[in-house]
């Protein structure tokens, strides 16, 4: 056997994204200690490191854009896949992260703390996303979740004056490392029932366990399920499995809550996705569907009555962010009913199911992934914007009131806020009705009405927090001696491509559906 | 090679006999038949770099612990994977050299960083 496989440069096509962002994050290291020289001597030196990242967010977004026009493929002995889910899922997390490097250039200037450091994490974060998003195999897997999860620890923490960033730092790291061994523990469980770590002959290894009724590896693999299924879901922050989210939202610098929230969620469900679609097939198959069913119904429900009485928005931000996940439990539950018809509770059958129900879940699931990035960057955008460093430590920085009046004190920023306060209660015509009505659909289609209707239900259970940051902006007035911090252009740049994208994806979601047809299918499945 | 599962464990847990064998047995003689002339310094426990933690885990010590000991993982590490590779320098080829000649450079990268961020140097 030759030691070395046959390599092509074809193999490094899809790697091609995460190799731009890598690189981009070692140049930033090296112009940070190399360029000291310029340090201090002006306002604007450091605006550099804010355009290089978004430059190089932009050239790996557009290169993963041009890699969904491949066919879809197994590179590196299957370690990998190119396939146009992952490659969309790269694209969004790399415009997450050009927009949060826009949102972080003035909010770093404010508090003195622009450093190549952060620019470089967040490019090695957004890195290890893209490389999770088209891992096929357990270990590459858990290799591509520490990239992306150690990087966003140290962001967390970034901050480090005070107690709350540290608290963040702190939190984040030990809830995550745990995390990271839970899932570490399931996928030798699942390598111990099955004999490999490759997704696919994972696949075809519990297909053949399931069919022989006499095996009796079937609990093993149900335990490594398990532990897989609750590694992932503290990533994407998934009752009951979302205690960290709050606590670690509200301490981590504002920018760097905006990019946990959609570039860590969307590669962690894009994990989620293609593990399960590998094991759930294959076992009894009214597992999964109860799986994620419960997981989807806890979490829509206890997201949003958690949210209900924050009057900090950041934290209700990020309960609101909990709840979101629990949306898109609701897709991936709708991936693995077709294969689940008989025999379910609250699964109502009015259709014959069919892999374009799947491949009609995925697409929503991306969709959704597109809208939530949009309209979260833009709303933790604003509240990075009006939150001043001297409130942060007393803790009533991202208060409600703060909020009082905007619309006559800036009134950009207050329908911007608007509208990213009712795309994310899912109010027509914004982004995130759009999002919500694609995943519905999907479950719909799939006869998920049970799930469907909960998830309606606290959908309007949420509007009430929305609306209320929303009444404070545009019905009360502004307090007497609030400052504004000056303008910075970065935010305003994203500020303005995010409530233009809320908007136009709401009105004309097919500009980006149209794209998402060969993103249905997962590569082998 | 047993087909029961649990009598394949069985050479484990002969040699975790031994080891605990061995462990008590060796302690046992020397305090047995050891010296002991014990002052309070010798009586402390022992611990690299700071004084001895007298109960609290609080107790706050200099970062650079840190940082050279994460240096020192980095590179260690590093040649853990730089064995094998030389190892099998010739089967691998030129692109097993090509790949290692990323990792390290990669290291590199790290390693001009952290010196120029000055955490090389002890006494700052």
């Amino acid at each position: 056997m030759p030691p070395i496989p046959n390599l092509t440069a074809a193999d490094f096509l899809p790697l091609w994204p995460a190799v731009v962002l890598s690189l981009a994050g070692m140049v930033l290291l090296l112009s940070e200690v190399f360029l000291k020289a310029t340090e201090r001597e002006g306002e604007s030196v450091r605006t550099y490191q804010a355009v290089f990242t978004v430059g190089a967010a932009v050239l790996a977004g557009g290169l993963a854009l041009s890699l969904t026009f491949e066919p879809a493929r197994a590179v590196f002995l299957a370690f990998a896949v190119l396939d146009p889910f992952s490659s969309f899922i790269t694209a969004v997390a790399c415009l997450g992260l050009a927009l949060t490097a826009l949102l972080s250039d003035g909010f770093l200037r404010q508090r003195q703390a622009e450093r190549g450091e952060f620019y470089a994490l967040l490019l090695f974060a957004t890195a290890g996303m893209s490389l999770l998003a088209l891992s096929n195999e357990l270990i590459m897997l858990f290799v591509s979740l520490e990239v992306m999860s150690i990087s966003t620890y140290a962001l967390a923490a970034y901050l480090r004056r005070g107690p709350r960033p540290t608290e963040a730092g702190f939190k984040y790291f030990i809830l995550g490392a745990f995390s990271s061994a839970l899932f570490l523990y399931g996928a030798a469980l699942l390598y111990s029932a099955s004999g490999t770590t490759h997704l696919a002959g994972l696949a075809s290894e519990l297909g053949r366990i399931f069919a022989d009724p006499s095996s009796d590896r079937r609990l093993v693999v149900y335990c490594g399920m398990a532990l897989v299924a609750a590694g992932l879901a503290f990533k994407v922050a998934a009752v009951p499995f979302h205690m960290w989210a709050p606590d670690v939202y509200e301490g981590a610098p504002t920018p760097v809550t905006a990019l946990m929230s959609v570039g860590v969620k969307a590669a962690s469900f894009a994990a989620l996705v293609r593990v399960f679609l590998a094991i759930g097939r294959h076992v009894e198959p009214q597992v999964p569907v109860l799986l994620f069913s419960t997981l989807a119904i806890l979490t829509m429900v206890l997201g949003n009555l958690l949210a209900l009485p924050q009057r900090n928005v950041k934290r209700m931000l990020a309960y609101s962010s909990i709840s979101h996940a629990g949306y898109l439990l609701v897709g991936v539950t709708a991936l693995f009913v077709p294969q689940a018809r008989a025999g379910l509770p609250g699964v109502t059958v009015l259709a014959a199911g069919t892999r374009a129900d799947q491949a009609d879940a995925l697409r929503a699931i991306l969709f959704y992934l597109l809208t939530y990035t949009v309209t979260a960057v833009g709303a933790f955008g604003v509240v990075g914007a009006l939150e001043r460093r001297e409130d942060e430590t007393r803790g009533f920085g991202w208060d409600v009131d703060r909020f009082s009046g905007l619309a006559q004190r800036r009134p950009g920023w207050a329908v911007a806020m608007a509208a990213f306060m009712l795309s994310l209660g899912g109010i027509p015509p914004l982004a995130g009705f759009m999002g919500k009505l694609l995943v519905f659909r999907a479950a719909v289609d799939s006869g998920l009405l049970m799930l469907v209707v909960v998830g309606v239900l606290t959908s309007a259970v949420g509007a009430y927090y929305y609306l209320r940051v929303v009444v404070y902006m545009f019905m009360r007035p502004p307090p007497e001696q609030a400052t504004l911090a000056p303008h910075q252009w970065g935010t305003e740049v994203a500020l303005a491509v995010t409530a233009a994208a809320v908007v136009l994806l709401g009105v004309a979601p097919g500009l980006v559906t149209r794209w998402l047809g060969p993103a249905g299918h997962l590569f082998g499945q | 090679m047993t087909s029961s599962p649990a009598a394949s464990y069985l050479p484990i847990a002969v040699v975790l006999l031994l080891a605990v064998a061995m462990g008590a047995i060796v302690s046992s003689l020397s305090s047995l038949f050891g010296p002991k002339n014990p002052n309070p310094v010798k009586s402390t426990i022992f611990e690299a770099g700071s004084e001895p933690a007298p109960g609290t885990a609080r107790q706050r010590f200099a970062v650079k612990f840190y940082v050279v000991a994460l240096l020192f993982i980095v590179f260690d590490v590093e040649t853990v994977f730089l064995y094998p590779w030389a190892v099998n320098f010739r089967a691998l080829g030129w692109f097993g050299y090509a790949e290692m000649f990323v990792f390290a450079a990669t290291l590199v990268v790290g390693l001009v960083y952290v010196w120029k961020k000055g955490a090389l140097s002890w006494e700052t």
